[in-house]
Parts: structure tokens; sequence; C-alpha cells
């Protein structure tokens, strides 16, 4: 079910209008997991049988976990989830590409093997839900968390609807205490959950599908030989934008559904696009993908525990798998790839050049961050354009200086590219130290009423057709 | 990525709420916004618009999937001209049989024919209406029209399916819920910013021209049937749609023909596989030419002349046909914006229609 659809505005309704109508907190429990199975199923209902295979495996294993001393048996515990978890993720995510691999491998040592195309439908969601049953087991098995005693907290935990197909993925340790005290939110919780949910709602239907997709479309499925340089760096420009108000929008969303339900999530971004360098943006990006990379891959590989190059090192294979967990194809492993070079500079810079003082004044931090927003758009390319062909033609695109390319942007589309993509900078610098929820505690009521009138009015105008989220194809 | 001897907790789970007055915002938030609304609605309603349903993917899917339940259905496929001209309640009365609406606007039917040809059971009649422009396009958004009402189809979610009636209800009472024409990215269409040269842009459509109800009956408004200016307007928006495109960046006059001409023949033999399929299940296809006047009807002569196209379609295909210049009472058919039939007319031109179909139908 998608947030910015009319069956999810009469499940909300009738979800919290069930929430709140009872008063045993286990039926209020019950009820939230019954709804996100619905919430699950609503797209495809055979797939909720991942999410009960996924539950089970790691509630089993987690409990045997907890009374099981012996080494070897604690690993082939963890081996059996593993095993569970990523088999799935490996067959119904990455399968077409292992495939595709293993016929070019085959041929290039000169076989002609050609064997059925698999046809695989991709679950939604299931990069996130398994990261996140994953995280549990792993916590169990390195005794940083104890296995939870209810079957009904922890099936929630893994299926709570708000978060459950685009994030943000949330550990057990910070969910199940939620679950443990009834949970009711107050008037005015309730009431900046909706605001929540209306920004976010508003950045995806408005700003990310309604007013920059066509930009984003028209320039990165074209198919001559070159766009003109404005158009493809508008087109680029317009992927940013679009792409943070999707994964953000949802992230809002899910935030402010949680929080009419009495629940806590984390944030998931904090103005990005103002990072002074790449350890500053994955600290403000996708915020918690990079804490469960971090936690569950870079530091069990050692971390920076085992010397500079290791840790270098450490951070390219980190970077690379998370390249591959946004999507099966080599485009994707560019992406991280680049990004994980893009820390691996940084990281050597700051080693050299940690001292040097203009990089502390105002104007050095806005150089820094320039760069910063440069260097990740030339990364953009490669996550968005479909295959590796079409993200060469557009950065050929982007430095061609001979006026050569096609022109494709209507001076309408340049226009609100160019004013949606000015102002989603200029607000993250502004909110660069700060937090949303203290600059709107310093607003006048009247402009807040006025700011959730305008997006009120926008989502009703805009009348959005429904599309899906980016980040669930992930 | 944070480095692990990092300080910065990236992970925090505290979050503050804005000392306001949640609740007071909310209810002004939601006043407010009723009381634009509806003065919005008020002013549309002032002007042209009414409330109607929005033929969209899902409402298009919701009649494809009865051909799964009726196999045996009579099919209207086809583009606007069916959609417009055919009046359902007519037929229904003189041939005892209430077809299904499936043609789309702007669409090349073939893939539609395809989809019924496939089907495992399906034995019904088929009407396709041919505008030849359309019926032997090759490409762009004639064929993608028919593959993403299809893929809709395929691909229909319970989700899509429950907004698809939440929709069903609300469109009948809020004109400003009209998708064609009053979405915010429509509105700042009419803005009409002059672009660069050689920049291209979308044919612009036709404002408030046609409507459709819950079977997907549809007709030109009211508004369209007698405005004389918006006639006048639609007009000169066909110009450009009927008129061949230049051809492709690197591609001489000639050799875009050649190739345009090569898909003619793929299209033609692709349409005689279809209803030979369709036939062997024990249904069968015709072929119906609807009206066009005046420079429209000129410029489909001059374009795709009826030897080389209409009537080597049921040459080709084997299939019945009905040329509405065929039948002394099919012409003369009035059409306000020379290519689609009134409401009124729309329903004379099926009764007339009917003695010539029943005929075929009884062949």
């Amino acid at each position: 079910m998608l947030f910015n659809s009319l069956t999810f505005i009469v499940f909300f309704i009738a979800v919290v209008a069930l929430h709140y109508s009872v008063s045993s907190w286990r039926l209020q429990k019950s009820i939230l997991l019954i709804a996100s199975y619905i919430f699950y199923a609503a797209w495809n209902p055979p797939f909720v049988v991942l999410l009960w295979i996924s539950t089970l495996v790691d509630w089993h294993v987690a409990k045997a976990l907890d009374s099981e001393e012996r080494p070897k048996q604690r690993n082939m515990l963890l081996a059996v989830s593993l095993t569970a978890n990523l088999g799935l993720l490996a067959y119904f995510k990455y399968g077409g590409f292992l495939l595709d691999n293993f016929i070019a491998l085959v041929q290039l040592a000169g076989f002609q093997y050609t064997p059925a195309k698999l046809d695989i439908i991709l679950p939604v969601g299931i990069s996130f839900y398994t990261f996140q049953t994953l995280s549990y087991t792993l916590d169990v098995y390195s005794r940083k968390a104890k296995r939870c005693h209810s079957f009904l907290d922890y099936a929630l935990y893994v299926t709570f609807f708000p978060q459950l197909v685009a994030g943000p993925i949330v550990r057990a340790v910070d969910f199940l205490p939620q679950c443990i005290e009834p949970k009711r939110a107050t008037g005015d919780q309730f009431g900046w959950g909706l605001y929540f949910m209306t920004l976010g709602l508003f950045q995806k239907t408005v700003l990310a599908d309604g007013l920059l997709s066509s930009s984003v479309d028209k320039v990165f499925a074209f198919k001559g030989d070159a766009v003109f340089i404005l158009d493809a760096w508008l087109g680029l420009l317009a992927f940013s934008a679009q792409i943070f108000f999707d994964f953000s929008g949802y992230s809002t969303c899910a935030i402010g559904a949680a929080l009419c339900l009495g629940f806590v999530l984390p944030d998931n971004f904090r103005s990005p696009y103002f990072s002074i360098g790449f350890s500053d943006f994955w600290r403000r990006w996708h915020i918690t993908l990079s804490s469960w990379l971090r936690d569950y891959l870079y530091i069990p590989l050692g971390g920076n525990r085992s010397g500079r190059r290791r840790a270098l090192l450490n951070l390219m294979i980190t970077m690379f798998l998370g390249g591959l967990w946004h999507g099966a194809s080599w485009t994707f492993i560019t992406w991280g790839v680049l990004h994980g070079s893009y820390l691996v500079a940084e990281h050597m810079l700051r080693q050299n050049y940690q001292e040097v003082k203009w990089t502390h004044t105002t104007a050095g931090r806005f150089v820094l961050a320039g760069i910063t927003f440069f260097l990740v758009n030339i990364a953009w390319v490669f996550f968005r354009a479909g295959d590796f062909p079409a993200a060469w033609m557009m950065l050929a695109s982007l430095f061609d200086l001979t006026g050569n390319g096609d022109l494709l942007l209507t001076t309408l589309e340049m226009t609100q590219v160019i004013v949606i993509v000015s102002s989603l900078m200029a607000s993250h610098w502004y909110l660069h130290e700060k937090r949303l929820e203290h600059v709107v505690q310093h607003m006048a009521p009247w402009r807040v009423t006025a700011l959730w009138t305008s997006m009120v009015i926008g989502l009703i105008i805009m009348q959005g057709g429904a599309n899906a989220f980016i980040y669930f194809q992930f | 990525m944070p480095s692990s001897t990092s300080s910065f907790k990236t992970y925090d789970l505290k979050r503050i709420h804005p000392k306001h007055n949640w609740v007071a915002l909310a209810l002004l938030t939601a006043l407010f916004s009723s009381v634009l609304i509806a003065g919005w609605e008020f002013h549309l309603r002032s002007g042209q618009y009414a409330p109607t349903l929005n033929d969209t993917k899902d409402l298009w899917a919701s009649r494809r999937a009865i051909i799964d339940e009726e196999p045996d259905r009579t099919v209207l496929i086809g583009s606007s001209r069916m959609l417009f001209d055919l009046d359902m309640d007519v037929y229904e009365r003189e041939i005892g049989d209430r077809p299904l609406q499936l043609a789309t606007v702007g669409t090349n039917p073939g893939l539609y024919l395809e989809d019924l040809a496939n089907h495992a059971k399906y034995s019904g009649t088929v009407i396709v209406g041919v505008v030849p422009g359309l019926f032997f396009a090759p490409g762009g958004p004639p064929v993608k029209s028919p593959k993403e009402h299809l893929e809709r189809f395929k691909n229909w979610s319970p989700t899509q399916k429950f907004s698809h009636r939440v929709s069903l209800i609300i469109e009948k009472w809020f004109a400003f819920l009209n998708q064609s024409d009053l979405t915010l990215n429509k509105l700042l269409l009419s803005l009409k910013l002059p672009n660069r040269d050689g920049v291209k842009t979308a044919p612009e459509l036709p404002p408030y021209f046609y409507e459709v109800d819950e079977e997907r009956q549809g007709g030109m408004t009211e508004f369209a049937a007698n405005d004389i200016a918006l006639q006048k307007r639609i007009q000169q928006i066909w110009i450009p749609l009927f008129t061949p495109p230049p051809p492709p960046k690197g591609q001489t006059m000639a050799q875009a023909k050649s190739g345009f001409l090569k898909s003619v023949e793929a299209t033609l033999e692709k349409t005689k596989i279809n209803v030979e399929k369709i036939r062997a299940k024990g249904g069968q296809v015709i072929f119906i030419r609807l009206p066009s006047t005046e420079k429209l009807r000129e410029m489909e002569n001059t374009f795709t002349p009826r030897k080389g196209f209409w009537d080597r379609i049921l040459t080709g295909a084997r299939a019945p046909g009905i040329h509405f210049e065929d039948y002394a009472e099919l012409k003369g058919f009035e059409c306000p914006e020379w290519s689609h039939l009134s409401r009124e007319d729309a329903t004379e031109f099926t009764k007339r229609l009917m003695p010539i179909l029943k005929k075929l139908l009884k062949g």
C-alpha cells in the first residue's frame, strides 16, 4: 500500500480509530499487527508468506541463541538466520543479476549457455525488513540485546506498517521497549504526526512526482548522442532533488504515522545536501542504513582497529555492498564504489590537511559543501542511469562545452527545477545545524497554519497518481 | 560512513514536539483548506466544469477484468472515436448484448487486439475502431498508452482496486478532481511560457473535451459540443497531431517513409494473425471506420489513403468492415471539431449503424 493513495487514507483512519477504540494494550498491538499484514498484502498478498518466514526464523533462532552457550552451536544458529534471510534476498533480488553475470562469464570462456530468463518479482521492501530482522538476531548473537519474550511484540517490530517497506530501518533495542508500556499519542503528538505526514506526502507527491519527475525522465530516458549541457545538469539536479524528496518524504510520512499511533521512529535524513564532506553526508543521508552498515558490516570487518589500510579497505567493502543493497546492477555497485572512493579520499585528505585554516571559515565550508554536492551528483548519474551507455552519455553531456546536444526541457520545467533545487539547497544550508522541530517551534502559529494549509492545497490540486516510491524497488 | 571510533551518534530516537497547540493548528488548517477548496470548486462550477469521472487506467482495468468472467462479451477497441461515437445503450437495445468499452484516447488498438487474441478463453466479437494514423502508428504515445493500460490490468493490486473504488465515489462529487485539466501541472501549463527553439513539447490536448461513466461510455461534453471557440481551438490541435512527424534525427524523409511502410506491413501481418486467433476460438472481428470531416478528413485522405490502409486491413485479415463513407445513412454527420460526434449525433449514428452491423454479425 502506498502512503500517497486513497486506500491508505481510508486504511489509516480505520487503524487509528480501532487503535484508540480499545483499551487493552495487547489488543491494540494485535490490531496494529493485523493492520500491518493487510498493509503489506494490499500490494501482493502471497508475499506476506516471506514476511512470516523471516519473522519465524529469527524468532526461533534468537530464542535458541538465548539459551545456547556453546560457540559452535551459536555460530550454527546464526548461520541458519543468515542463510534464510540472505537466501531469500539473494533469490528474489539478485537471482536474475547473478544468472546474467554467470552467463556472461561462461560465454567469455567460450561456452554458449542461454538458460530460460528468470522472471522473478521483487517483493516490496524485502531489503528493509531483512536488514531489520537480521539486526535483531545479530544483536542477540553478540549479546548486545536480550531476546524478546513476546512473539506479538517481536512480530510487530518486524512488520510495523509505517516503516515496513522503506524504512527507517529500526533496531529491536529501540522498538521493542516501546511495546512494553501502553502507547497513546497526546493531542499535540497526534497533530504533529499529521503535520509530518502532510510534509512527507507533499515532498513525494507535489515535489518529487509532480514537479520534478518529468525533467528527470526526459533527460535520463534520452536515447540520442548527447543532451545539451544545461539540460543535462538540470536533469541531474532534478534527480538529486527528486530522490531526496521521494525517500525523505516516505521516511517523514512513516515517522508521522508512527507518532499518531504513539510510537517513535528515528530520523532518516538531516539536510544532507549541505554536507561538508562524505562522512558528514552519510551521517545525514539514509541514516538508519548507514548506521546499520557501520554496526553490522564495517565494524565486524575490523572497522579502523587494524590499521589505516585495512580501515580503508573495510570502508570500500562496506560501500560496495551498500551499493549492491540498493539494486542488483553494476551501475548501483559503481555508485557505491564511487562513494567508497570519496570516503577513502576524504580520510586521506583529512589526515594531511586537517589543520588548513580556510576549511574552517564560512567561505571554506561553502566551498567544501559545493564540492561534496557536486561529487554526490556525479555518483547519482550511475544510480539513475539504467545502464552504463546511458551513464556515459549523461556524463559526456554534463561536460560537453561545444554547445551540441539536444534541448529537452521546456522553460516551465527548467523554472521548476531551478526554483525547487535552489530552495532545497537553501533549506539544507539553513537546517545544517538545526532540527526542523526547533525551526517550527519558533515559527508563529499563523505561519505554521499557512504553511500547512499550502501543503494540503498543493496535495489536493496536484492529485498525484499514486506513483510508487523510488526506494520500494530496493 | 562514520568511523567506528566516531563519537557522533547517528541513530537518535529522541523526538521533540514543537510547542504549539497542534490540535488547534490542525483544525484551523482543515478549516482553511476546506474553505479554499470550496472556493475553487465554486469557481470551476460557475465556469464550464461539472463533476466527471477520470478516464484512468484503473477504470479501464475494471472493464478489462470482466472479460475473464465473461469471455464471450462483445468488446469495443480503438481510439477516442470509438469511445465517443458508439452509444452502448442503443447497441444493447438493438443487438441484445451490452459491449465492453475498452477503446482509449489516442491509441493504436493493435495491442488490445493481441491481448484478446492471446486470451485463453476469449471467444466474443471484437469491434475495432480504425483511425489509420493511430492504427498504423509504430510507436510513441499511441503504443505507450495501451501498453500502460494492459500493464495496469496485469499488475492491478488490491490497493489500486480499492483506491479506484474510492475515486469513483468522490469524483462524482467534485469538479476540481478532473485530472485532464485541473491538476497543478495542467494549470501550470496554461502559463504557456515560451520555449527555446528546438525543444519538443507534448501535443496540447483539448480541455474539458469528453467525459466517461463507470462503464466507460464516453461522450463529448456539452461545453465542447456547443462552444464554437473551443471547437476551433480543438481543430487547430488536430492538425499537428494528424500530420506525419518529421524524420528522426539522422534519417532522410525517404528513409523515414521506407521505415514507416515496413512497419505498416508488420502491423497488417500482426492484425491478420490476431484476427485468425480470435476466429479459431469461435469469435469474430469487425473493423469500423467512424466519421471525420472537413480538413481532418482531407488530411487523412492525403496521409493515409483508404486504398493503402483501410482496404488493406480488411483484405489482409479477411475480416468484415464498415466504412462510414460506404453507407448513405452513415454519411453527412457533422463533427463539431472535425473528429468526433456530439453525444446526440453519436446516438443517432449508432441507431443507423446497428442494422448494418447486425447483418455482419449474422454473417
